[in-house]
Formats: C-alpha cells, sequence, structure tokens
C-alpha cells in the first residue's frame, strides 16, 4: 500500500515537473536560435554534438565553417555543403554563414559538377544549363531558409535577387526577392532600383515604374538627400514609356 | 517538532560543510576551473577566428560554452565520485550509524557539492563577465569614434546567466545523485548519469516536436509527451548570450520561469533519490 | 523485554541477491542472540560467516529479510536506537584534511551532542582513546593505531550506552591492541556494552565476558568465555624448581590416587604476550 502510493506520488512529481518545464520553454525557446535538426544529421559525430547540447555553439559553428573551406578547395560537394548547412544550423541567425552557404552551393558547385563529369569541353551546353540552374535554386532555398532564421535579412533577400537575375536569368523571380528586401527595416538604398529594374528588364515595364514612383514618394523622398540617384532611374523610365508630362512626377526645386 | 527540524538541519549543514571542503581540496576541481578560467580567459584571443558575429557574441559563446561543458563534466564526476567514495571507504557507515538520516545524508551531499558548483560558476561568470565588460567598454568607443550603434551588453544578464547555470548543474547534480543511490558502482553511476545529461539536453527536440507538429499519430503524441514529462530539459538554462547581449529577445518571466522549473526538477530528483537510497544496503 | 539486555535478535535472516539472475545468497540464517547489557560480548566466526552483516543489520545499515532486531528496546533502524549506539566499522577512512579533533567534533554535532556540550565531549573522547596530543594533526598523517583510535573516539563522543566495534584491531600492531583492548575494558568499566568482532581470539578471550561464534550464518555457540573454554576433565598443577625426584614422587602419588593422563610440561607465554614484553622493554629502554 505504502509503496504503491510512493509510486503513484512519485509519478505525480515528476509529471508536475514536466509541466512546469513545459511553460518555461516556451518562454524560453523565443531566445534560443531554433537549430535545424535536418540540417546537423549529416555531420552528427564530427564534434557538433556538443553544439547541439547547447555549448559552444558560435565557437563551433565558426570551426564548421572553417573545415567546410577544406571541402571547398577539394571540391568535395557533399562534404562542402553538410558541414556549411551545420554551420548554419548551429547558429542560425548569423547572416554570413547563410549568404556564403547559398553562393557556394549556388554559383560553385554546378561547375564542380562540370569538372566531375568530364569538364566543360565534354559536357554538353543544355546539360551545363541544366546544372547551372539546378543549383541556382538549391542555392536560392539556402537563401530562403536563411531569411527565415535571420528575420528577413534585406542583404540575405538582396543575394537571392542577384541569383535569380545572373542564374535563372528569371527577372521577374529576382524582382520578388528584391521586393522584400525593400520591406525589411535596415535595406540598402539600390534595393528599389534593382526591384525596379528587375521588373523592368522582366517586361513589367509600367507596373516598375508604377512601383517605383511610389516607393520614391512615399519612402525615398523623405529620407537624407531625398534619393536623387533614384528620381533620376524614374526619369528614365519616364521617358522610355512616353509618358505626357502631367503624369511624371513634377519637377523637384533641386533637380538638375 | 521544531527543535527535531532543528537538529536534522544542524546534520545536514554539517554533511554538507565537510561535503564542499572535501570537494573543494580535490585536484580534479582546481584543475578544471583552471582549464574552464584560461578557455575564458583566452576568448578575447580567439576573437580573430569569428565569421560574421558581434564581436562580443563570439567571447560570450566561448565562455558560456567552457563553463557549460567543463561545468557539466565536474558535477557528473565529482557527484557520483563523492557519493561512491562515502559508500566505498566505509564513511558512510560511520555517518549512518550516528543518528544521521538517509535523507539528510543526501541531501547534505548535494548542498556541498552544489556550493562547490556554485564556486565554479560565480567564478568563472565573474571573469567572463569583466573581460566581456572591459572589451564593450572599448567596443563602445571605437563605435561612438565610427558613428555606429555600439553593441549591447547586460550585467544583470550575465548574473542571471550564472543562476541559471549553477540551477542546470544542481538538476544534473540531483540527477547523478538520484542514478548513484541505487547504482552498484561508479562507473555505472557515471556512465548512466552522462546519459540522463545527454538526453536532458536533448529533450527539447521531443518539446518542440510536442509543441509544434501539427499532424502526428496519437501514438508518437504519447510518446513524445511521456518523454517530455520523465526527462528533464537542461537546454531552457542555456539562454546566456541572450540574456548577455539581446536582453530584448527573452521573454518576460523567462529567467523566473526557468530558475522554478529548475527548483522543481532539483526537488522532485532528490525525492527520487532519496527513495532510491532508503533500502540501500550500506 | 528485559532492561538487562542491550541487544536483542530474534530470527534474523539476511539473503542477498547475487548475479544478473539473482541467485540468492543465506549470509545470516535465522540467528537469534540476547547480547547483556554491560558486558563485553565477542562476535567470532571465520570471514564470510556473518559476523559483519549482522552487525550491520543491528545498525540499520543492512535491511534484514526476516527477523527482528532492537537496541536497548528501540527498533535497529531508528534514531533513538542509534542515538544510544557508538560504531567503529572495519578498517574505516576519515577525511584526510581533517583534525583528529575536527572529525570527533564533526561525528558528536552528527550524534546531537550540544554546542555547549561539544569542546568536552570531544576532549573527553579523545582522551579516553589517548589522541589528546595527536588531535591536531590531520588525519593524513595518522598511523593505522591512531586511525583506529580516533574511530573509537568517534563512536564513543556522545557517550552511547553500546559501542560496537567490527575488527577494532585489525591491521594494529599488538601494543596498539593491547591498547585498545584496555579501552575496550575501560567502557565496560563505566558500564557500557561493548560488542566486539575480532579474528584475534587471544584479545577477544581476554576481554570478552561472553562470546557467540557463528559459521555460515548460523550460530554455533554461545556462552560466558570461561565456561566455554573451561575443560572441567582436566587440571593443571604449576610449580617452580622441581626436581626429577621430585616430579617422579608427585606423578607416583597421583597416579596411586588414581589420575589419569599425568604429564610433565613447561607452561608456555602466548607469542603476543612475549612480543609485548620484548617491546615494552625496548621502548622503555
Amino acid at each position: 500500500m505504502v509503496r504503491g502510493l510512493t509510486i503513484v506520488g512519485v509519478a505525480v512529481a515528476i509529471f508536475i515537473a514536466g509541466c512546469f518545464a513545459e511553460n518555461s520553454w516556451r518562454l524560453v525557446r523565443t531566445s534560443i536560435p531554433e537549430m535545424g535538426r535536418k540540417e546537423i544529421e549529416p555531420t552528427l559525430g564530427q564534434g557538433v554534438l556538443l553544439g547541439i547540447l547547447g555549448g559552444l555553439r558560435t565557437v563551433i559553428a565558426d570551426g564548421t565553417w572553417l573545415r567546410s573551406y577544406v571541402a571547398w578547395e577539394k571540391r568535395d560537394r557533399a562534404a562542402c555543403e553538410g558541414l556549411m548547412r551545420t554551420a548554419c544550423a548551429l547558429d542560425p541567425r548569423a547572416r554570413y554563414f547563410w549568404e556564403n552557404t547559398g553562393y557556394v552551393v549556388g554559383y560553385d558547385m554546378a561547375h564542380w559538377e562540370i569538372r566531375r563529369r568530364g569538364g566543360y569541353a565534354k559536357v554538353s551546353p543544355e546539360i551545363q544549363d541544366d546544372l547551372f540552374k539546378s543549383y541556382a535554386r538549391k542555392g536560392l532555398a539556402v537563401f530562403e531558409d536563411g531569411s527565415k532564421h535571420t528575420g528577413g535579412n534585406p542583404g540575405i533577400l538582396i543575394s537571392a535577387g542577384q541569383m535569380a537575375e545572373i542564374k535563372l536569368k528569371d527577372n521577374l523571380l529576382a524582382a520578388s526577392y528584391y521586393k522584400r528586401a525593400t520591406e525589411s527595416a535596415n535595406v540598402p538604398w539600390f534595393a528599389y532600383f534593382l526591384c525596379a529594374r528587375s521588373l523592368w528588364e522582366g517586361g513589367q515595364r509600367k507596373e516598375a515604374y508604377a512601383w517605383y514612383r511610389n516607393q520614391w514618394l512615399e519612402k525615398l523622398r523623405g529620407v537624407g538627400d531625398s534619393s536623387p540617384d533614384d528620381l533620376e532611374h524614374l526619369r528614365y523610365f519616364e521617358a522610355e514609356l512616353n509618358l505626357p508630362v502631367l503624369q511624371r512626377i513634377p519637377r523637384q526645386t533641386w533637380e538638375k | 517538532m521544531l527543535n527535531l527540524m532543528k537538529q536534522s538541519l544542524r546534520r545536514t549543514t554539517w554533511i554538507a560543510r565537510i561535503t564542499f571542503l572535501e570537494a573543494i581540496r580535490q585536484r580534479f576541481f582546481a584543475f578544471l576551473i583552471l582549464l574552464s578560467a584560461a578557455l575564458v580567459v583566452s576568448s578575447v584571443s580567439f576573437r580573430f577566428l569569428d565569421f560574421g558575429h558581434g564581436e562580443l557574441k563570439f567571447v560570450a559563446d566561448f565562455g558560456f560554452g567552457g563553463i557549460f561543458f567543463f561545468g557539466s563534466i565536474l558535477t557528473l564526476a565529482m557527484t557520483a565520485q563523492l557519493f561512491f567514495a562515502e559508500i566505498e571507504n566505509r564513511t558512510a557507515m560511520t555517518l549512518l550509524a550516528k543518528p544521521v538520516s538517509r535523507w539528510e545524508f543526501l541531501v547534505g551531499k548535494f548542498i556541498g557539492v552544489w556550493a562547490v558548483l556554485g564556486i565554479f560558476i560565480f567564478t568563472l561568470t565573474l571573469i567572463l563577465g569583466l573581460i566581456m565588460w572591459g572589451r564593450h567598454q572599448e567596443l563602445v568607443a571605437l563605435a561612438e569614434a565610427a558613428g555606429r550603434v555600439p553593441p549591447d551588453l547586460s550585467v544583470s544578464g550575465v548574473a542571471a546567466y550564472a543562476l541559471l547555470q549553477w540551477l542546470r548543474l544542481g538538476v544534473i547534480a540531483a540527477m547523478v545523485l538520484a542514478v548513484s543511490s541505487v547504482a552498484r558502482s561508479f562507473l555505472f553511476a557515471i556512465v548512466v548519469g552522462a546519459m540522463a545529461v545527454l538526453a536532458g539536453q536533448l529533450q527539447w527536440i521531443a518539446e518542440e516536436a510536442l509543441l509544434k507538429e501539427k499532424q502526428i499519430t496519437t501514438v508518437y503524441q504519447s510518446f513524445l509527451w511521456l518523454i517530455t514529462r520523465i526527462v528533464p530539459n537542461l537546454q531552457q538554462f542555456n539562454i546566456g548570450d541572450a540574456l548577455a547581449l539581446d536582453v530584448a529577445s527573452v521573454s518576460n518571466g523567462a529567467v523566473w520561469a526557468a530558475s522554478l522549473s529548475g527548483c522543481i526538477y532539483i526537488i522532485v530528483l532528490l525525492i527520487l533519490a532519496g527513495l532510491g537510497f532508503r533500502r540501500r544496503e550500506i | 523485554m528485559s532492561d538487562e539486555i542491550a541487544i536483542s535478535v530474534q530470527g534474523l535472516t539476511k539473503d542477498f541477491r547475487v548475479g544478473l539472475v539473482g541467485h540468492k545468497l543465506r549470509a545470516v540464517d535465522n540467528l537469534s542472540l540476547e547480547i547483556p547489557r554491560g558486558q563485553v560480548y565477542g562476535l567470532l566466526g571465520p570471514n564470510g560467516c556473518g559476523k559483519s552483516t549482522t552487525l550491520k543489520i543491528i545498525l540499520g545499515l543492512v535491511p534484514a529479510t526476516a527477523g527482528k532486531v532492537s537496541i536497548l528496546g528501540f527498533g535497529s533502524a531508528t534514531s533513538e536506537a542509534r542515538r544510544r549506539a557508538g560504531f567503529l566499522p572495519e578498517a574505516p577512512y576519515f577525511h584526510k584534511f581533517l583534525t583528529g579533533r575536527e572529525l570527533v567534533s564533526y561525528y558528536a554535532r552528527l550524534s546531537g551532542v550540544a554546542e555547549v556540550d561539544l569542546k568536552s565531549a570531544v576532549e573527553v573522547a579523545l582522551d579516553a582513546t589517548a589522541m589528546t596530543e595527536a588531535g591536531n594533526r590531520t588525519i593524513g598523517t595518522y598511523s593505522k593505531g591512531m586511525l583506529q583510535r580516533i574511530g573509537l573516539a568517534q563512536a564513543i563522543v556522545h557517550q552511547p550506552e553500546l559501542v560496537i566495534l567490527d575488527e577494532p584491531t585489525a591491521g594494529v600492531d599488538p601494543v596498539g591492541a593491547a591498547a585498545i583492548g584496555k579501552m575496550i575494558l575501560a567502557m565496560r568499566a563505566q558500564g557500557k556494552t561493548v560488542v566486539l568482532c575480532s579474528h584475534l581470539l587471544g584479545q577477544v578471550e581476554q576481554v570478552c565476558d561472553r562470546v557467540a561464534i557463528m559459521d555460515k550464518g548460523r550460530l554455533v555457540l554461545e556462552g560466558r568465555v570461561d565456561d566455554i573454554l573451561a575443560r572441567r576433565d582436566r587440571q593443571v598443577i604449576t610449580a617452580s624448581d622441581l626436581t626429577d625426584k621430585a616430579w617422579a614422587a608427585a606423578e607416583a602419588a597421583l597416579l596411586a590416587h588414581g589420575a589419569k593422563d599425568v604429564s610433565l610440561t613447561h607452561p608456555r607465554r602466548s607469542l603476543e604476550e612475549l612480543f609485548r614484553e620484548l617491546v615494552k622493554g625496548s621502548r622503555d629502554a
């Protein structure tokens, strides 16, 4: 009887402790960078475990990043990507890891794959193009993850836009990344132009002008020196679109 | 009744005191505290290895990581060693042949060990805090000169970190005592204790799956629920860098909730240890 | 229970589970004993006969499988029982960094000695064990004999009515062993009950009033030492300066009166006695 009561008592105590811990975890988790378990799995057992356990995460992420350089020099795609993704997963709030992982995956790895298949002379241009696009898409996926973990860092989104533009030749996709960058805090001044230019190049000329004009009037005009470079770009768009004078942005007093 | 409680407290305090004195004289303790201090101090010299973080973030992570890692090892080894040494050397026999209850013995051991861990944590955090504060002053001056936003550093956050880590090590010590109370050998206690700590550090994975994943079967959900109830969550105490460098990201009441959770775990685990130890043959 | 009984053991049985399968090993088998108050009681037997297990059960350190044990009328696991008992285990280890005085103070506090009485209680215990002078040295510097004596001091610091000693002279030289023997007799003189577990049968014979001999967990013999050792069918005549002629006459007279197995031998000292005499002589010189 006493033994049974003891067991029940202990079980209740453990249950209560678990409930308190869950409540505490709900409050605490917002301040702990969320680790991507799937990214870590391939490199588990390579000194990463300690980072997962909670200590030296930044240091281990840095060490893992350094090790990825060795794989990069050997053009070992699997190892390089695994280590870089591990660094990202261990310290997901660091923009540096996401941005550079995206670059390496999106820009370098297609070249490594072509070399692995015998070089540029042996691989047909169509397959080369397919490889560039396929790795660029992977790179974009890395940037997307990075954007999610860094609270929509505009730098990562601009890098994604560039990759879409350069490797996928998809101006509208690039524009969508630039546009998201302009919606973030601390957006660099040139992001607006990049977005408008991509829309323009993507064939959406009127939309590009309308959006850019709207941004200039509502955001850029009131900042610093009123963004004269952007106004200059807008004047170029107006001229290309042959807009009547009354539909154009009124001439500014300071305008050359 | 009050007199009995007073006497019990007196005995417990004396066992704690002797345990503390014994532990603090161990070479292992001195070695680990020196090694950790060296790691904490050297964090500033290694900051050039950092990629893309704030400099203080790297220093904090290096220091907090060292305290976390060596603190865990120290707790595991010292708790098991002090417990088993008493039993194997027959000191426990002379103690328990006195009017000392097994609860008093166990709680005394725990308090003694925890006090030593307090010395470890607070000494190292003080060293780390001073290093971070010194470097922070330099970085603020540099940032002001360059017209940049200076980095944040919360001294009270560093102190809160020390408290949380102390609680974490207390939970580990209580876990090891619970294992040791039924273990037959030091090695078994160390291995199972280490596995329990590992499980505790990874418990958050189950906790997260339970909180986040929507489409899971009832069996899996029950399994996760059981894991989160049985295994203590040790990850909840690892918010040192957020407390020190990004205090805005820490939810209101998070430190209190984690502290309360730590205290409850300690009490529950000590009760478990006591029940295991109650009928142990000395 | 009679007030004259210090320890009562009734039908005590202890089984240990050994190995992975948990085979049963019976260490103590249906043991019943009554140890009277104010006497020195020897518990003897070969290694593994269950002496130490019995002592541990008496002190509540090991639970019994069956049977009842009480100390001075209290259940053996109660703190009342342990408040009235002192214990020195075999080959004890004490914290080496403490001085002898600190160690005895520590155990005094655990035994419930009030702070006001602490100092005098410690000094009395140290004095009784001849450790007053060495009391300020750390335990790490103690010899084996001193360790046993400081162990004895911690056992008696709270003036227990019952003192249980498990191999108190193990590893101690004969002079030290004799000193411990004297301390045991002094405790008896103070009215304490002493339970002694020892392999030194000579010493047991000298200090114990009663003995119990155990083998394979069972009690094989129990009684007063004099009663157990005395051979009622044999007599010893001792004499000095006995000539051959005188011996022949004595032998003839004894045989004439019906005595049998008459022989002439020289009485022997025990080696322990000789050793103590020699060592004492050299120390005195």
